[in-house]
């Protein structure tokens, strides 16, 4: 195992898998990691993690509200993604093709640590391909809606993505995310389906499968090394830490990650996510696999252009103003980055055309606050 | 009054150049009652915005802990030179769209609300107007037309203390709904209406075409800013609604009508499931409920005094409601 030592900055993280430490934190130090947890999404984790552990009646009163406060938010967010959870077989109508969740609800269906205090906006399904115009059907007639788009949009989610546009119910307050596939078809990083679902594995709710512990942790790197957006995206590492210490505890776990990162071409996202995890979040790898995955996944000279631009993107801002310059420039050249592994340049263009031209691609909240 | 604030640092007395400085530096720091709030701003125009309807709150310097922590800082790029705009910042997370940049103080407002609503989830927050008398609570729920802001602000300069114009904050462990205390929001004809009930009314700057049109603020005065953390026990529920010409009438309501008035107008009544059904039941059995409509400001307030020197009921309810003590039938059930 690498013995790296994490940074001092990120250092409360480790709190919210050994919360006894958090008996240590003076007044100042509670107000910057409630502020800093608070916009990182991991609030609702630390709080359960020190509840769990009983240790709410030694936290000073005033964080400890914040806390129980926030513990009480994310109890009804994920309440929310329960009961959605438990209604959609009975809304499928007993279909007998797979219905596998992802990301955070997956966690959720395995009890995993990192599955605790999660604060859920939308629900993630993956179908076999050839079922997810059927099960669309299904869950239009059970009440579910499509948004609002232009043909543009619908275009775009038909041809080159591989989730179907996000589905609402008057009756639940999460989006339904439906996938077929972990990356979209028209990527540069193609990877085939057909292979995450011959690994499906049970979840503890019935009806519902997970992906295998590799392919979880491969999605979950692909999720966030692809994504257009990595500012306030630690969360996403804290995940990929806990799913490895987690699946890592199986010797077998480890032997098998590589080559299924081969197999699925996600070999560059793994590299990232160990570099990663176990530079900022001290987790434990065997070295052997650290350098299997670096020589698969990530050559030197990308590392010494790519490496500076996610550290950048990915560091937590300090709370007070405005994260610093070399944040947004190192999120801009990743946007473009993005957008050029997504889809071919020719398809790129005219998509960026017509969303400059929509106006649609702003960056802050529309949330009216005068409700 | 027991607790004693330097008035040396009042918002007021600091004034509006060392004001800015604070602003521009560490921040300044506002003791809410229920929360303290921390704000920085590079926006010239706040201060003296801040003043007006903030004057009687001391700026704290050396406070240990603040709940909230928002930067309103003029947006860059082009146009602020064409059309300065300020962002709401809270924890360097910027939320909400731009409002013009002299539009500072009614951001902060809308967004520091909207903060509260979403974070202090170890409170039912009703949508509410709350202020207190004899240590209880009139809690006046938000609905369309009530005009709770304006009857609140009328009451506030009347010899009730305000506890807050937005938010009736129960404290279902205490008991006890808590000060939320910030500048009454009054808006478009109200502004009016209560300049003309009480000439003496400390009401900050107007803001034209805000997106709830007109708006201005009422400053708490003094007195409820020394007692922002005394607490207040239920006292009556009034539905207030506003008629063009209607005489006063004031009737009592029957309970379940009270309990949705309650629970569906409030800001996180789902979020706390069992414990904010139960926390609105103990509400709805411990305060009487009434329904108030009325077009006279004067007329209201008085009718709504005397039926409250009238309510010998307050007494006996006190077993009921007190939650830290009472054997506690609907609340504190442990489901924590």
């Amino acid at each position: 195992m690498t013995g790296t030592t994490v940074p001092p900055e990120l250092a409360w993280l480790q709190a919210l898998r050994e919360p006894g430490l958090v008996q240590g934190w003076d007044l100042a130090r509670w107000e910057h990691v409630i502020r800093i947890a608070r916009r990182l999404r991991l609030l609702g984790r630390l709080a359960t993690a020190v509840d769990a552990a009983g240790l709410m009646p030694k936290v000073p009163a005033q964080p400890a509200r914040h806390l129980q406060a926030e513990m009480q938010y994310a109890r009804w967010r994920s309440g929310g993604l329960a009961w959605v959870l438990e209604r959609l077989p009975d809304m499928l109508g007993g279909v007998s093709y797979p219905l596998v969740l992802l990301k955070g609800a997956a966690y959720m269906g395995q009890g995993l640590s990192i599955g605790l205090g999660r604060l859920p906006s939308d629900v993630d399904i993956l179908v076999p391909r050839e079922h997810i115009a059927d099960a669309q059907a299904r869950l239009l007639a059970a009440g579910w809606e499509e948004a609002d788009m232009d043909a543009h949009d619908q275009k775009y989610y038909r041809e080159w993505s591989h989730e179907l546009p996000p589905l609402r119910h008057p009756l639940h307050g999460l989006e339904l995310d439906l996938h077929h596939n972990i990356l979209p078809p028209v990527a540069r990083t193609h990877v085939d389906a057909s292979l995450l679902l011959a690994r499906l594995q049970p979840s503890q709710w019935p009806s519902w499968q997970v992906l295998a512990p590799t392919d979880q942790v491969l999605h979950s790197a692909a999720h966030l090394f692809h994504d257009s957006e990595l500012r306030d995206r630690l969360r996403d590492l804290v995940d990929l830490d806990g799913l490895l210490r987690h699946f890592g505890a199986a010797p077998a776990f480890w032997a098998g990650l590589v080559p299924r990162a081969s197999a699925l071409g996600l070999h560059e996202s793994l590299a990232l996510a160990l570099h990663f995890c176990t530079q900022w979040l001290g987790t434990p790898v065997p070295p052997a696999v650290m350098a299997a995955a670096q020589a698969r996944g990530l050559s030197r000279a990308k590392a010494l252009w790519l490496l500076p631009l996610l550290e950048a993107a990915l560091w937590p801002a300090d709370p007070d103003g405005l994260p610093p310059r070399r944040q947004a420039v190192a999120a801009q050249v990743l946007l473009v980055r993005h957008h050029l592994g997504r889809m071919p340049l020719g398809m790129l263009l005219p998509h960026l055309w017509h969303k400059i031209r929509a106006g649609n691609d702003s960056g802050a909240q529309a949330t009216d606050p005068t409700r | 009054m027991s607790e004693v604030v330097d008035p040396a640092v009042s918002l007021r007395l600091l004034g509006p150049e060392l004001l800015r400085h604070t602003l521009a530096r560490d921040g300044v720091k506002l003791d809410l009652g229920l929360v303290r709030l921390r704000v920085q701003s590079d926006e010239l125009s706040l201060p003296r915005q801040l003043i007006d309807v903030y004057g009687h709150f001391a700026a704290e310097q050396s406070s240990p802990w603040c709940d909230m922590h928002v930067s309103l800082l003029r947006a860059t790029g082009p146009r602020r030179w064409l059309r300065p705009q300020v962002r709401f910042i809270a924890d360097g997370h910027t939320e909400f769209e731009p409002f013009p940049a002299d539009h500072a103080l009614p951001l902060m407002e809308w967004g520091v609300n909207w903060l509260i609503g979403r974070r202090m989830n170890n409170m039912l927050l009703l949508h509410a107007g709350a202020l207190e008398r004899d240590g209880r609570a009139l809690v006046m729920p938000a609905l369309p037309g009530s005009g709770k802001s304006t009857l609140s602000a009328a009451l506030s300069l009347r010899g009730w203390r305000l506890l807050s114009d937005e938010f009736g904050a129960f404290d279902p462990v205490a008991g006890a709904f808590r000060p939320v205390l910030k500048p009454v929001a009054l808006k478009n004809e109200s502004i009016e209406v209560i300049r003309r009930f009480e000439p003496s009314a400390e009401l900050g700057p107007s803001f034209l075409k805000t997106r709830k049109g007109t708006v201005a603020h009422l400053a708490p005065s003094l007195a409820a800013v020394l007692r922002r953390h005394e607490t207040a026990l239920p006292g009556m529920l009034v539905l207030p609604r506003w008629r063009a010409g209607s005489a006063t009438v004031l009737e009592p309501i029957p309970p379940q009508v009270a309990f949705t008035s309650l629970a569906f107008n409030a800001f996180n009544y789902a979020v706390l499931g069992a414990k904010g059904f139960r926390a609105v039941m103990s509400l709805v059995r411990g305060m009487s409920a009434w329904r108030l409509e009325y077009s006279d400001l004067e007329d209201a307030t008085a009718r709504l005094l005397d039926l409250w020197q009238r309510q010998p009921a307050q007494a006996s309810a006190v077993p009921r409601v007190n939650l830290a003590t009472g054997p506690a039938p609907f609340i504190g059930d442990g489901a924590t």
